[in-house]
């Protein structure tokens, strides 16, 4: 272990233990007003007519008429609405605002209010709607030969649900509006994406948008989008009442209207001949609501994940994103990946099947290696660890023993174990670092030689604040103490990207250590000194170009090998995990406990996702389980036997060698979990969540 | 006494009783069902501290349950049955059993109530108190519905009555959606006993299936007082009877699967009796 890797005490550890945090909620403002949002619920309709009690004084409702810009937020496309526009599209969509001093009184209001809508039959399954948002698609090799001369065809369709973030501290921003400066405050992983859209709804410049990032309470995604959407609308609601407004969504609300990670729908064909594999063809729908907020960049990822960590020599992967009259789902842990990569670890195995091999064995033999040309032409360029960590993974799990202990089994519990093998592109898709983003970061010397990190990066639990300073106090030779990082304010640091894309710690991370160590050879004791640094495109890419889809999506990757082990009861079709393993590549750990916090807690929400997460929209486009008594994450009594293990592999563009991390454990729960689920009851499964309801079918059709 | 804005706190029952029936007041003994959806108007009665309502002891035939006692006092009893323990040892997660009472589950009148279930197949009686009085009745008689019971507005239930014999072979098992903080989507509690290999003792109680927790008494009769190869012989009539009664609704999940879990978990525990 490098010695970097020592954990430290998290920066926000001891406040957030203890409560002395503030989270936006927490903060008193001199004459906050109380906002409470009006949502559609209905999922399709024109709004004929909305019917407004008088309003007591002081109480104001804020509407589309009130935007003084464009009645749009930006998120990569601009069909979002600030207020609805006059139609409604999902349920829960923003139609208006009630703000107030009470927030009884709001809420009163807000009952009275009558919206008389003119309702239109709602599009709620993706295999049915006529409105494709992005469509891409990439080849590799002769796929049409490969199908043409195959021995044999196989064709499946795989499916995913939803899942929902579940974050602690719900969304929740203030806006205020002082000397024609909008200022907006809150729980947000990109500061710089709510300036833009805010900027533009309230059509200000720049000098007159102030981004302030408080102490938050988790996001794993669902974060990036969902802020710019609330932040204009607070900063609507300060410019028309002239005092501060908050709103903070209640939990029901939240998962109402709040992003969540895309359900999909995927049919794969794979040809054999002479016992291998010899093409791939994958065929994939993403639902992404009614409007489009990240779904272009999710889609990519996705169709970037498709045929996994295999070395395909002919492929076709095609896909759309289309619009339901549901929820806009935008970015979650993982943004894409795991959707695809479930199936085609699920397809891997089925193809195994039909092969005569064990799954991991067709796996280990197809796994891509450092030179191979990725899925979309572009090139692996570093070191790929897999057959060290799937070793390992065996060392601690006796995945191989078990597989052939578990191959015929009678009596009342079922055992099985299941093995996936994924990767997490790190940074932003294709060349969105480059031509998008363009991460600039600040160090600031000052005169007492306390040095302060400016950078739009946001500590959301994940560590980012104590890693950085790591990197910075390891650089500089300076005592952790000394360095600085506090929340973003736009008006104070500049623009390093959004936090988000496991590109945080590799990208800001590698600049910040640039800075620190410039400023290093020029460290003048007691002088202010500021260094800016910019980001530098990595030379050994190969460009991407988005309309061929071809070229390097990513510098690098990071690699997990994942194992679950279940044992289920016939009688109850309840199924416990008896072990869960995972073996990661994340480069060098900067904090050692900060990742392994980071592989544990991803690696539970990605079994989460395959097996008991699961939400549901009725046929009015409601959904049913808006509560946490009905939308069920594991806890730590899911999984008790939780093994996560790393190996080192540095990455020589990553501070200390470090590349992305975040993401990577959410990816590869779901195939693991779920092969595990085949491997004990005897048949090949399609979809997740995998529910003990499912298992139960199962077991009833055997049964018969 | 205690007067909050939001009600009383008292620390005897004679005094709870008076306050119970001069006042439109909600019993709160450890709120975590009442505070879920709390009402800004309610007025509680706190019973946290009455003795009366937090006593753990026994008489020749039952062990007396407190009322308010809350999950963690009731598991750390060693006067507590195994079948009650267990039930607690998958109900919620330490915080809720830290504050949560067998009372409180059993007015809520939930048919997922955990520890209800228990009662309900170890034949307790409720012992119930008003100012003018007292009642003692099965459990089976305290509920009219989901969320209902006979508990008169001036009543509060101060003990549940275990019968101290009979609970030892038992059989229990909780479906939840995961292994901790999980609502019960079906509950089979069971019990068996014999003595000179006739059958003493057969009951079963369903939860989470019905709108009440179910028990149906005319099956268990038919095999009381047989003998092994008697039950043996009326085994499949027996199942096919239970196949019929049992008539799930559909919740948070399917009825079917309800089904499903509720007769194989009965034939189970046949087969573990030898039946
Ligand atoms: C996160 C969570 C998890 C849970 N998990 C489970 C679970 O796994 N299994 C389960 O069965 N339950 C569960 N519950 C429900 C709840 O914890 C139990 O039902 C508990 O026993 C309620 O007891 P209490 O003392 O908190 O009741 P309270 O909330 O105080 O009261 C419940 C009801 O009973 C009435 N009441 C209480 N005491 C008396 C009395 N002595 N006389 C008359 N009326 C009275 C109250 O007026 C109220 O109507 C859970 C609840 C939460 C919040």
């Amino acid at each position: 272990m490098q010695s970097i890797s020592k954990s430290i005490p998290k920066r926000d550890h001891f406040p957030k233990i203890s409560g002395r945090a503030k989270y936006v909620d927490d903060l008193q403002i001199e004459g906050l007003l109380h906002g409470k949002i009006l949502r559609s619920s209905v999922a399709c309709a024109e709004i004929n007519e909305i019917l407004i009690p008088d309003l007591p004084n002081g109480y104001f409702v804020i509407d589309k008429n009130d935007v003084p810009g464009v009645n749009s937020v930006h998120v990569v496309d601009d069909d979002t609405p600030v207020f609805s526009d006059g139609t409604v599209n999902y349920v829960g969509e923003a139609i208006l605002m009630v703000a107030g001093r009470d927030l009884k009184v709001v809420n009163q209001i807000l009952k009275q209010i009558k919206v008389i809508y003119h309702e239109k039959q709602p599009v709620l399954d993706m295999m049915k709607s006529d409105t494709i948002f992005y469509q891409y698609g990439y080849t590799k090799g002769d796929w049409e030969s490969a199908f043409r001369d195959a021995d044999k065809i196989i064709e499946e369709d795989f499916q995913t649900g939803y899942q929902e973030h579940v974050y602690m501290e719900v969304q929740g921003m203030i806006g205020s509006y002082e000397n024609g400066k909008a200022i907006i405050r809150g729980t947000m992983q990109c500061p710089y994406y709510v300036h833009t859209a805010v900027k533009r709804a309230m059509g200000f410049e720049s000098d007159k948008v102030q981004v302030i990032q408080e102490e938050m309470g988790g996001a794993f995604g669902g974060k990036e989008d969902y802020p710019s959407i609330l932040g204009c609308q607070v900063a609507v609601a300060a410019y028309k009442t002239g005092k501060p407004v908050k709103v903070i969504l209640d939990r029901n609300e939240d998962i109402t209207c709040s992003p969540k990670r895309h359900p999909a729908k995927m049919h794969y064909r794979a040809a054999i001949k002479n016992g291998e594999v010899t093409g791939i063809d994958a065929d994939v729908v993403y639902d992404c609501g009614a409007f489009t907020t990240l779904s272009p960049v999710v889609l990519q990822r996705g169709l970037i994940c498709a045929t996994g960590v295999y070395d395909f020599k002919n492929l076709r992967v095609r896909g759309k994103a289309v619009k339901t009259n549901t929820v806009p789902n935008g970015a979650f842990r993982g943004f894409g990946g795991p959707q695809t990569f479930f199936s085609i670890e699920m397809f891997m195995d089925h193809l195994a099947k039909e092969i005569g091999l064990d799954s991991v064995r067709l796996k280990e033999r197809m796994v891509v290696k450092q030179g191979d040309d990725s899925a979309t032409s572009g090139k692996y360029h570093f070191h790929v660890p897999f057959p060290a960590m799937i070793e390992k993974l065996d060392q601690i799990s006796g995945f191989r023993k078990k597989r052939e202990t578990f191959r015929h089994q009678t009596g009342r519990y079922r055992s099985g174990i299941g093995i996936s093998l994924v990767y997490h592109g790190c940074g932003f898709t294709g060349s969105g670092e480059r031509d998008l983003i363009k991460g600039v970061v600040k160090v600031v010397k000052n005169t007492d030689d306390t040095v302060e990190l400016l950078t739009a990066g946001t500590d959301m639990g994940q560590g980012l604040k104590t890693v950085f300073a790591k990197i910075a106090s390891d650089t500089l030779g300076i005592p952790l103490e000394q360095v600085i990082v506090q929340n973003p304010d736009t008006d104070r640091v500049p623009n390093s990207g959004p936090t988000a894309a496991s590109r945080s710690l590799m990208v800001v991370g590698k600049l910040l250590q640039r800075a620190a160590e410039k400023l290093k050879q020029d460290w003048k004791p007691g002088e202010y000194q500021e260094v800016v640094e910019k980001y530098v495109h990595p030379d050994f890419m190969i460009p991407w170009d988005l309309s061929k889809f071809q070229g390097d999506p990513y510098p690098d990757y990071s690699w997990s090998a994942n194992a679950v082990e279940v044992k289920v009861d016939t009688l109850t079709a309840t199924t416990e995990i008896v072990g869960a393993w995972g073996v990661y590549d994340v480069g060098t750990p900067i904090d050692m406990a900060i990742i392994i916090g980071q592989m544990q807690g991803g690696f539970l929400q990605g079994i989460g996702y395959g097996s008991m997460e699961l939400l549901g929209v009725n046929e009015k486009g409601v959904i049913r389980n808006n509560s946490f008594s009905d939308y069920i994450i594991p806890t730590s009594m899911d999984v008790p036997n939780l093994v996560t293990e790393v190996v080192e592999n540095t990455y020589d563009n990553g501070p200390f060698g470090g590349k992305g991390a975040g993401e990577l454990p959410a990816v590869g729960g779901a195939p693991a979990f779920v092969e595990a689920m085949e491997n004990a009851l005897g048949v090949n499964l399609h979809h997740t969540p995998f529910s003990q309801e499912d298992a139960m079918k199962v077991l009833e059709a055997l049964k018969k | 006494m205690v007067a909050f804005s939001n009600g009383y706190l008292v620390d005897n029952l004679t005094e709870a009783l008076k306050i119970r029936s001069e006042f439109e007041v909600t019993p709160y003994a450890g709120g975590t069902d009442l505070m879920v959806e709390a009402k800004d108007d309610a007025v509680y009665l706190f019973l946290n501290k009455i003795p009366e309502l937090r006593r753990i002891y026994s008489d020749d035939e039952y062990i007396r349950i407190g009322a308010a006692c809350t999950y963690t006092e009731i598991f750390e009893n060693t006067l507590t049955p195994q079948i009650l323990k267990d039930s607690i040892d998958y109900l919620a997660a330490p915080a809720i059993r830290n504050m949560g009472t067998a009372g409180g589950n059993i007015c809520n009148a939930s048919p997922k109530a955990d520890t209800a279930l228990i009662f309900y197949v170890a034949d307790a009686k409720l012992r119930i108190c008003s100012a003018s009085g007292e009642r003692i009745l099965p459990i089976e008689d305290f509920y009219v519905g989901r969320g209902k019971t006979v508990l008169q507005r001036d009543e509060l239930l101060v003990e549940i009555l275990v019968p101290k014999f009979g609970l030892e072979h038992y059989y229990y098992k909780k479906v939840g959606a995961r292994q901790a903080l999980a609502i019960s989507r079906v509950a089979f509690a069971g019990l068996f006993s014999t003595e000179n290999g006739i059958i003493t003792r057969f009951a079963m109680a369903f939860g989470s299936v019905a709108d009440t927790i179910l028990r149906f008494r005319d099956l268990e009769a038919l095999f009381v007082g047989k003998t092994m190869t008697e039950a043996k012989s009326l085994r499949d009539d027996l199942i096919a009877k239970y196949d019929q009664a049992i008539v799930p609704i559909r919740g948070r999940v399917s009825a079917d699967y309800r089904k499903s879990v509720c007769m194989n978990l009965l034939e189970d525990f046949l087969n573990q009796n030898g039946i």
